[in-house]
Parts: structure tokens; sequence; C-alpha cells
């Protein structure tokens, strides 16, 4: 995935940097509006990470004059989460927004929504190590062994297993669950993976769901795994 | 004249009220001079009569004709007077005209007011038939009198009048002007008390000890404003105290953490535990922020854009079921009764109610019940979610949608929230044009808020 970011904070464009890199993007940075504007007029990428506020041009005039020409997503990242701001940015033709402070596992998952946007594929049948997750029958099996799940814990078990290997934050969690759209401060997230991990991977030798402490939760096949107890 | 001074608006006001005062006074006084006048003038013309009536009356001697005119002439001298005397005999007819002036004052009672004499003079006069006697035949007698010196008198009295009249109102305009400046003197000693208050010294107060009793009320009402402002003001201080109180906390953590950390050699692990423990950290300083700008907003009056018409039951029901796990391990229940169409913004109801169960959850004990209620009546619709619990004494109700206000002192830094919960809710409603109530009575603990019904303050959709 190539993503371009337009942010004139240096320290906020070099940690996005590394970690987009890391998740394996590769990354072009602009500092400024002017640079900015060309980069994303000039080269293709699949997504455009832009800063309101810049210097040379703001973000706001820099996707006007990028929309003329392209269509490439956008997510603008703006300091203030006044109506004005949000209304102006997604008139202006951005395709998300996200409000200062933001976590990057937000970011990350947001740019990967636009990025696979139309290319989903369907799958009926997911495989995490020797966990099967049958979408059509609605079952469950590791190794061999039937897995009973509520409503609720299948469905964060197919989103997990739909999105194995990547971090998945709270907040993303409950809105694709729950569909509760806001940033929530209860427990709920946590006391359903505490359900789930105690049916699919306690039981076994291998655990597969990993908390990533302040980050969110992963559902992965790692190598030298230990046992987590819940 | 854009700003009028009060003491200027009331020296005019004072000297005009003067000047219908003096015009008043001074046309009933040419009034009464002009009757006057008018009387001593019929007095002059009938003194002029009887001076002479007397002697054509009784004089019997043969010349009295001559006489007559002997004494017409010595009376007529100064030019003030005139006499007409006519009757068929013309050594008994005297002046000129006799005949007309006769016959014109014949028909009046009284004097009347003619023009005599070659320069056309205006003169009063009145005419007397005198009776026959042996000595002449019946006469008519005449009498004129010049009015010049009555009207002078008249004339030179308006012409002085008005400019008295003028003078005397500017007088009272002066004398009111500075009247009303010492009387406005208590407006001046307030504006330097107002002058004196500030932010330092907030406590102070406009002083009501000698006011006149109509700045009395004044003082009060702005006294009292000036209490509302500071209490909000005290409010304000205490908060911006609270705020910097819940973000020392994890500050003080994170600077800790990370100085033990570096204190000394650390594998990789250990690093990375203590950068974990940073960002929970830091997750709960980002929320604590983000709340606040999110109540900040609610505060500067921004209303919920994006609203759609729902049922708030299934949307109610929705956020319990969002909680089904944690109700479940907290041991308590929740039902949901009745039920409403309203615009709202599904997300900000889900985070304000999913605030109330949060909260009552809380503050329930194990194997409770919950009751959810929704109803509408005149306007707007109403949610609450009740929970039994201890009483809240009734004047700790409304603070309990306090920022960082906590019931349970015991439990300050319970992550859950941070004493931000009920808050959001309150904000939560006024962005929708409602608000919350709190009410505690029969062991049961009652939270909740209000939305404006379409019909009644339908919230901008956007």
């Amino acid at each position: 995935v190539k993503v371009l970011i337009i942010e004139d904070e240096r320290k906020t464009a070099d940690y996005l940097r590394q970690g987009l890199t890391e998740q394996g993007c590769s990354v072009d940075v602009a500092h400024d509006g002017i640079d900015g504007q060309h980069l994303a007029v000039h080269h293709d990428h699949d997504v455009i990470v832009l800063d309101a506020m810049l210097p040379g041009l703001d973000g706001f005039e820099l996707l006007r004059s990028l929309r003329a020409v392209k269509n490439t997503p956008v997510i603008m990242l703006t300091a203030r989460d006044g109506v004005e701001d949000r209304v102006r940015g997604l008139r202006a033709g951005a395709d998300d927004y996200l409000i200062k402070p933001f976590s990057f596992v937000e970011l990350f998952a947001r740019l990967q929504a636009l990025t696979r946007r139309g290319r989903r594929q369907e799958a009926t049948l997911l495989r995490v190590g020797p966990l099967h997750v049958d979408l059509i029958s609605r079952r469950v099996v590791r190794e061999n062994q039937r897995i009973d799940l509520t409503a609720k814990e299948f469905a964060l078990l197919e989103l997990l297993a739909r999105r194995q290997g990547e971090i998945l934050s709270k907040t993303t969690i409950a809105e694709l669950v729950w569909d509760m759209h806001f940033d929530s401060t209860t427990n709920v997230v946590e006391v359903a993976i505490r359900r789930l991990r105690a049916k699919m991977d306690t039981p076994f030798a291998m655990p597969l769901l990993h908390t990533i402490r302040g980050m969110g939760y992963v559902l992965e096949e790692r190598e030298g795994a230990h046992p987590v107890r819940p | 004249m854009s700003r009028r001074s009060i003491a200027l608006r009331l020296a005019l006001m004072f000297s005009a009220v003067a000047l219908a005062g003096f015009a008043l006074i001074g046309f009933a006084v040419h009034e009464l001079l002009a009757r006057n006048l008018a009387r001593h003038q019929q007095e002059l013309v009938d003194d002029r009569i009887e001076d002479l009536d007397y002697m054509l009356v009784h004089g019997r001697s043969t010349d009295l004709a001559d006489r007559v005119r002997d004494k017409i002439a010595a009376l007529t001298g100064d030019g003030r007077t005139q006499y007409w005397l006519w009757s068929k005999d013309p050594a008994w007819q005297y002046g000129s005209d006799a005949a007309r002036m006769a016959e014109a004052t014949r028909t009046v009672q009284g004097s009347m007011l003619m023009p005599v004499g070659a320069d056309m003079r205006q003169f009063a006069v009145a005419g007397r038939d005198i009776a026959p006697t042996a000595v002449h035949p019946p006469l008519r007698l005449v009498a004129g009198v010049d009015i010049a010196p009555i009207t002078q008198i008249l004339r030179s009295f308006e012409i002085r009048l008005l400019p008295v009249m003028l003078l005397g109102a500017l007088l009272v305009a002066a004398l009111s002007y500075r009247v009303a400046r010492v009387g406005l003197k208590p407006v001046a000693q307030l504006s330097a008390d107002a002058r004196r208050i500030g932010p330092d010294t907030r406590q102070q107060r406009l002083r009501m000890v000698p006011l006149p009793l109509e700045l009395d009320e004044f003082v009060g009402s702005f006294n009292s404003a000036l209490d509302r402002l500071d209490a909000a003001y005290t409010q304000l201080e205490s908060f911006n105290a609270d705020v910097a109180h819940e973000l020392r906390t994890p500050l003080a953590n994170l600077i800790g953490q990370t100085q033990v950390a570096l204190a000394r050699e650390r594998g990789a692990a250990e690093l990375g535990e203590v950068l974990q423990s940073n960002l929970e950290e830091l997750e709960r300083l980002r929320t604590i922020v983000s709340d606040m700008l999110f109540l900040a907003r609610a505060e500067r009056g921004e209303r919920a854009s994006r609203c759609v018409q729902v049922s708030l039951a299934h949307e109610l029901g929705k956020t319990v079921e969002f909680f089904d796990m944690l109700l479940d391990d907290a041991g308590v229940k929740v039902d949901v009764e009745g039920d409403a169409e309203a615009l709202v913004e599904t997300s900000l109801f889900h985070r304000a109610v999913t605030n109330l169960l949060q909260n009552a959850i809380q503050h329930a004990p194990r194997g409770a019940r919950i009751h959810a209620r929704i109803s509408s009546k005149g306007g707007e619709a109403e949610v609450s979610v009740s929970n039994p619990s201890e009483p809240i004494p009734p004047e700790l109700l409304p603070r309990l949608f306090d920022r960082f206000y906590r019931a349970d002192a015991s439990r300050p830094n319970s992550d859950a929230n941070h004493g931000l919960g009920l808050a959001i809710v309150k904000a939560i409603a006024a962005m929708h044009g409602g608000r919350v109530f709190a009410r505690s009575e029969e062991g049961l603990v009652t939270v909740g808020f209000t939305l404006a019904l379409p019909e009644a303050a339908g919230p901008q959709v956007g």
C-alpha cells in the first residue's frame, strides 16, 4: 500500500512513517502544503494522510485542488473537532477524518478500511492456525473440538479472524461488533475478549488471541507463544 | 447629541417646564392688566363726561354756552381729551363731526374706540343725553379720551414679559443642571466603585449604604449579577484545578516510570513492559482530553448534527445488548419499558445511554434490577435509568452532572469515565435541546435526560 503523509509536525510525521513502513506500507512524507500538493498530484498513492493546518497551503485548499484532478482516498487529521472543521473537511472531499489526539491503531484501521474498500474477498471458511471458523454454518472448531459461542462471541471471533494479524482497537471492535460509534470507556470489549478467550484459547496449548496492551487485540498464530491466563 | 447627559436632559426638561409655567403666569397677568386698564379707560371717559354734565344740568346763567366752551377749552388743553356737543340749536353745537359722534355713541353701552381727528388717533368715546333746561335745548354730550398711554402700558408690559420669561427659563436651566449634577453624584461614586472591581478583587461589591432609593434596586441587581459571575468564575477556577489534578496522576506515572526504566540498562522485554504501561497512561490522558473537548463543544452551544428519526427503545435495546456480558458478570438485569420516536444523532444517544447504564451498574448491588424507561410528554422524550441504591441527599443530586464530581470519594481514580460520564450525558442532552435530571426516592436512584421532539424544537438536520 502506498501512503502519502502530509504533516508539518516532524515528530508526528516521523512516527507515522515508521509505523506505516513497519506495517508494510511504502510511505512518502511532505512537511508542507506546497510539497504535499506536488507529491499528491504527480504521484499515485493508495491513500493520503493530510493534516488540516499546514504551512504554505492549508489542508482544505490542498484537498480542493487535489479533488479537481484525482480521487485518491484522503484521511484528514484535525486538531479541532468543531463541526465546522469536520464539515469543511468532508465537503472538500475528505473520505474520513481523525481528531488529534488519535491513536496510531485507529489511524491504521481507517487506512486499511479505505484501501480495502471494493476489494474484500468473501471467504466462507476462515483459518487461524488450528482454528477453523465456518461463517455459513457458524461453527467453530479447534483441534477437532467443537467450540460453542454465543452470537456476539461469534461476531467478535469472526471480526478478529477476518482481520487476523491486524491489531484491532477496542473502539474498532465496539464499532464493528456492537455498532457503537463512540470512544467507549466501558470494559465491555475486555469482558467479551476474556469470555471468548476462555472458550477458544484457554483449553488449548497455544494462545491465538493476544492482548497488545494499550492498543487492542490481535488474532494470529505466533511461533513460541506462551499460554496466557485470562 | 448621540450620548445625552442625564444632567443636561434634566436641565432642558426643567427649563421647558419653567418656560411653560412662566408663560401661563404671564398670560394671566396680561389678561388682568388689560381688564384693569379697560376699566380705567372707561372711568376716564365717564369722569370727562361727569366734568361737564354737572355744569350743563345745574347751570342757569344765560351765557352758559360760552362758559361751557371755555371749560371745554380748559379741559382739552393737553390734547388728550376731546368733547363734542350736539343739539338742533347751532349755538349748542361743539366739535367737528359732532352729529356723527352723537349718533355713533348712541348705539353702545359704555365706551367705544374710534379714530379721531386728522391724525386718526384711537380715542375711547362715550356719550350721554342731557335733558333740556331753561337755558338750553336737549343736548347730547360726547367725551373722548386718548387711549395711547393705556395701550402703551400694555405694550411695554408685553415687551418686557418675553425676555424676562426667557431669562427665567435660562436661569432655571442653569440651576437645574447644577442641581442634577449634585443629585447624580452617587452615580459617579458607583462608577468609581465599579472601576475597582477586577479579577483580583472579585469579592468587592458596589456599596449599598448611603444610596438614594432610585439607585438601590439597580445596585442590588448589579451586585447579584456580580455574585453569579463570581460563582461561575470560582467554578471555572476549581474546574481548571480539577483538570490539572486529573492530568497530574497519569503524567506523574509517565515521568516516574520512564525515569526508573532509563536509570539502568534494561532488556528489551522490560522496556516493552514500560512502554505498554506508559501507553495505558497516555490513553487515559487522551480520553480525558477528548472528553474535555467534547464538553467544550457542547458548552459552545453546538447542536447535534446528522440526526435521524429513530425508535429510542430500539437504540436503547442495542446499548443494553452492548452491555450484556458486563451485566452478566455483574449479576444485574436491565428491563426496558416504553418507547418514543425522536430525532437523534445515534452515536451520541448510545454514548449517553452507555454512560447512564455504566453509572447504574457501578452503583447497583449484585442481583439488582435496573429499569430503563422511555416516555414522551409535552414536546420532549424522556430517557431514564434507575437502580437500587443508597439514597443521595437532594442537594447533591444536581452535582452528579458536574465534571469530575464523584459521589463515591473513596474511588477517586476508578478508571471508568474519569468522573466525566454524567457531565457528558448532560452535554449530549443539551446538544439535542434537552436537559438532565436526577431523583432519589424509595431506595431507587433515577438519572436521565430529555430530548426535544421535532415538533417542539427540532435539532437541525445537517
